[in-house]
């Protein structure tokens, strides 16, 4: 019975239409101006979609798009694991040798400023590059390292506070009937928290897609992301070439969510 | 059995323990205490632009030079004193705000018919997959005085002169609200949505009103979702430079902007360093210490 | 002590697999550059790369201040970078961050203007270190049609009085104001606005520089180093502070736009900042040689002339005026006649004490704390 929504489900709705409504006003603008004809964002000088082509020979946007794509799946996944594990040291272990420290290890990426973080982790990235050869300059690597470590912290907090309210008595029911602890978090564990690791998945991936302070001081000649060259660009103003490549994206995206909605639909 | 058993659930938690641990103590303490070490030494001009707090003296014992100067500096000034409360202002405004829009957003989509729910979440973060920047800019031609919202305004005939928005803390408000709300969604909602809805169905059923069932049982059952969405907007808000650097006004004083100046324009890496792990031991230390209580209380 | 045998060798083996770098003698055909964001001709770096088969990564960083803690970490992987004279190269050059460049290897030093190497050789003594590579002096730019209407039909502003003068500053609040987010730029123009050297190093002249912007701080919109470009080419403010190359940029935006916005550019009559970008090799960087060749290149007139078109910034190769677009040859903020030039001053040399003094100064200024 859906008892849940029906008695409040228009007013409910309605919020929720006014949230999207303030979330994409900007989106939307930055659509139309994506097809503005003068070199201006705010203000409107006519139609016309030449920054489309420009987006298309511009690499440099381009390769950069693609590097922050790649960097920010990588990061997701591997801050969804890590966060995972941590959210289960933190929750499961209790006290152990060093559980405070990690505790504090875990909080802090959150309270450091970023460009201490940034710069703390360039420095480590040089020293380590003088004393073992690893890792090669700025590359992918630094990037994903960096960008992981900062990401776990925001996982970990979404993944630890779902593990902790979850009920034991599953676990421990499956345990008593034998399984092992392993088998007993890949079965049980999992698939309850299952909504905790997607919204932890997608918050990395934001959170990577659009880091702007970290990347900059882990980036190099071989390597740069999207919001180093949107930021860079902005000395002059934001032009509405970087809204080309918004609108592409978001109308890409928008597709495939579209689609997936349509196909599960179907499947029902 | 009994010993094999223990040996093998202490490897077993070895192996679940390392790979976070490991990963933390190599790529964040390690740089941590890089950056420790330089707010506790002194400014030259070199590469890098901080001396070293090692030295060999002439007769063979290594010497350790800390500067505690640094640290006295923030305290003498109290410019970061009050570039950090305000900071903590705007950030608990800001969170608070972003609490209000956000919890309603996050329960409606959990309580959504399954199939439409990830998608619905996808369509809340799908805006932050455009860059920062443009989504600031676009803001900033929204708020401006003859921007979309005054226009919209005086042609409904609310006001009759645009109102200030542009460089001031209601931008910023307006600002951070916008980028952070998905921080505080998706916590919230990976905790609503496995609300157990019986206990809703039970109080209709004894005749309470849906209000009082959302405050007796809906609010207290997602208060992890709270605090964890409270925690990951207002901590880095906090910190956050960018968003009041180009929405705010000169008097939007934020300990963010503050370390960004004394880094950049002081190029004073050892006090922007203190100034960071004076904020981190402000943060951090009541966070360990109530994982610590947490734990001592839940082992008895 | 077994320890100390496994330290030793674990060197012995960092050294042994870093020595085949060390013996490199020919450069691989590439270029890691690292320059201002729209600061180039589009087709420079094609050219470039026709003539002498080097590729080229080409990065854009938006301040001095960004580069900056790039090189002072160390080993940032660019080749060539593009700091400003003062106080960026200046630093560089006492912190050992830039190499000395090889004359024998820019053949085409002499072409370069003896002023522009002389107004550099504060921060570069003997011109050892860096290549002039763009020039602008700071001034004020503003909204021809606004201001008439607000200060008279026949204003013709040519001072700092312009946005120093509370009595006019307060007349244009509502219009909107914007200046310049550092103090290295506005605390300069109000010293000689107050009738003071620009170029003081006096610890008492910044107080005396504050209060002079203390006085018009309640007229000003924002402080702000780029924003007013858009801001000024959109109608949004009226007068602006700024590097006169980017000016250049706003007024032909506004020309482009074509909503009615004209903007005209001055450096005030009492004396200005004169900015002169360098090019110049960090010390650690993998191609030093295709760096020398680049900047070789880009002192060829037809090119270093392309780039002043595209960007309105003037250039300091002698024989590239000529090449230049009439209209900016013959602008006065671009290109300022012998007497202007002489009132242009670089900005001096200063301790870190003394920078700590003027950023808190301000921080005081901006935020009254």
């Amino acid at each position: 019975m859906n008892a849940s929504l029906s008695g409040r489900a228009a007013s409910l709705y309605t919020m929720l239409a006014l949230g999207y409504a303030f979330l994409y006003l900007p989106i939307v603008l930055l659509v139309i101006y994506s097809f503005n004809a003068s070199r201006l964002v705010t203000v409107w000088g006519g139609f016309s979609t030449h920054w489309y082509a420009e987006l298309l020979h511009d690499d440099k946007v381009l390769d950069a798009a693609w590097l922050s794509l790649k960097v920010a799946v990588v990061t997701a996944t591997g801050a969804t694991v890590l966060g995972t594990l941590a959210s289960v040291l933190l929750v499961r272990f209790k006290r152990y040798p060093g559980s405070t420290l990690f505790a504090g290890m875990v909080a802090a990426p959150l309270v450091m400023p970023e460009i201490i973080t940034g710069l703390a982790m360039l420095l480590m990235f040089v020293a380590m590059e003088q004393t073992i050869g690893w890792p090669a300059g700025r590359s992918m690597t630094t990037i994903v390292i960096a960008h992981i470590t900062f990401c776990l912290s925001f996982v970990t907090v979404v993944v630890r506070s779902r593990l902790a309210q979850m009920d034991m008595s599953l676990e421990e029911a499956a345990m008593d009937l034998g399984a092992r602890p392993l088998k007993v978090f890949l079965v049980i564990t999992l698939p309850l928290i299952a909504p905790a690791l997607m919204a932890g998945w997608l918050l990395a991936f934001t959170l990577s897609v659009d880091d702007l302070v970290i990347s900059s001081f882990v980036t190099g000649p071989s390597a740069t992301t999207l919001p180093i060259v949107i930021f860079s660009k902005v000395r002059l103003g934001v032009s509405p070439e970087i809204n080309a490549l918004a609108s592409v994206f978001v109308a890409f995206v928008g597709c495939a969510i579209a689609l997936g909605g349509t196909l599960s639909r179907k499947q029902d | 059995m009994s010993a094999r058993g223990t040996l093998k659930q202490k490897v077993g938690r070895f192996l679940v323990a390392l790979p976070p641990y490991g990963w933390l103590v190599v790529f964040f303490l390690l740089p941590f205490l890089i950056v420790l070490k330089i707010s506790l030494s002194e400014l030259q001009a070199a590469i890098p632009p901080y001396k070293a707090i090692f030295a060999w003296a002439e007769d063979g014992i290594l010497q350790l030079r800390l500067n505690f100067g640094n640290y006295s500096y923030l305290f003498s000034d109290e410019l970061y004193a009050l570039a950090y409360l305000n900071s903590l202002k705007v950030a608990a405004i800001s969170t608070a705000l972003t609490l209000l829009i956000g919890y309603p957003m996050a329960y409606t989509i959990a309580r959504s018919p399954a199939r439409y729910r990830n998608p619905l979440l996808m369509l809340v973060v799908l805006p932050f997959w455009t860059s920062l920047l443009i989504r600031v800019y676009s803001w900033m031609g929204i708020l401006k005085n003859e921007g979309l919202l005054n226009s919209f305004l005086m042609w409904l005939g609310i006001i009759d002169s645009p109102i200030q928005i542009m460089e001031t803390n209601t931008a910023v408000y307006i600002g951070i609200v916008y980028s952070y709300l998905p921080y505080m969604i998706l916590p919230l909602y990976a905790t609503l949505e496995k609300m157990d809805l019986t206990l809703l169905e039970a109080a209709a059923d004894l005749g309470c009103p849906p209000f009082k069932a959302f405050l007796k049982i809906t609010l207290p059952l997602s208060m992890p979702g709270v605090i964890a969405g409270t925690l990951l907007v207002f901590i880095p808000a906090v910190g956050e430079f960018v968003i009041p650097d180009l929405l705010g006004g000169p008097d939007t004083l934020m300990i963010g902007k503050v370390i960004w100046a004394e880094f950049f324009d002081n190029r004073d890496w050892p006090v922007a360093s203190a100034v960071a792990v004076a904020i981190l031991i402000l943060l951090v230390v009541p966070i360990m210490l109530y994982q610590r209580n947490e734990s001592r209380a839940e082992a008895k | 002590m077994g320890k100390k045998w496994a330290v030793f060798g674990f060197m012995a083996a960092a050294l042994a697999l870093s020595a085949p770098l060390a013996g490199q003698a020919a450069e691989e055909k590439v270029l890691n550059v690292y320059n201002w964001s729209d600061y180039i001709a589009p087709d420079t770096i094609e050219k470039f790369t026709k003539a002498t088969g080097i590729k080229v990564n080409y990065d854009v960083y938006d301040s001095n201040e960004t580069l900056f803690a790039k090189l002072q970490a160390g080993q940032s992987g660019y080749d060539l970078v593009f700091p400003s004279a003062t106080p960026f190269l200046a630093q560089g050059i006492k912190a050992g961050i830039f190499k000395t460049l090889d004359r024998s290897k820019i053949t085409r030093w002499s072409s370069l203007d003896p002023t522009m190497l002389k107004a550099m050789e504060i921060a570069d003594p003997g011109n050892s270190h860096g290549v002039p590579y763009m020039v602008a002096a700071t001034g004020i730019g503003y909204n021809i049609d606004k201001i008439k209407k607000i200060l008279g039909a026949d204003a013709k502003p040519d001072s700092w009085s312009l946005i120093f003068d509370p009595a006019v500053v307060a007349k244009l609040k509502e219009c909107g104001v914007s200046l310049l987010d550092t103090p290295t730029e506005v605390f300069p123009a109000a010293l000689i606005y107050a009738g003071k050297k620009g170029d003081s190093i006096d610890k008492a002249d910044i107080n005396a520089a504050a209060d002079q912007v203390l006085k018009i701080r309640p007229f000003i919109k924002y402080f702000h180093s780029s924003k007013y470009i858009n801001d000024l080419a959109n109608g949004d403010t009226c007068v602006a502070h700024g590097y006169v190359g980017d000016l250049v940029q706003a007024r032909t935006r506004a020309n482009e736009a074509n909503k009615g916005v004209h903007i005209a550019i001055y450096i005030p009559k009492e004396g200005a900042v004169l900015n002169i970008d360098a090019a110049a090799v960090p010390a650690d960087a993998p191609h030093p040689e295709n760096a020398q060749a680049f900047i070789d290149f880009l002192l060829q007139p037809d090119i270093i002339a392309a780039v002043t078109n595209n960007v309105g910034f003037a250039n300091a190769v002698m024989p590239a005026k000529a090449l230049v677009k009439k209209d900016l040859q013959t602008d006065p903020a671009i290109y300022p006649p012998a007497d202007m030039q002489a009132k242009e001053f670089e900005l001096p040399l200063v301790t870190p004490d003394y920078e700590r003094l003027r950023t808190r100064a301000w921080t005081k200024v901006k935020t009254g704390l």
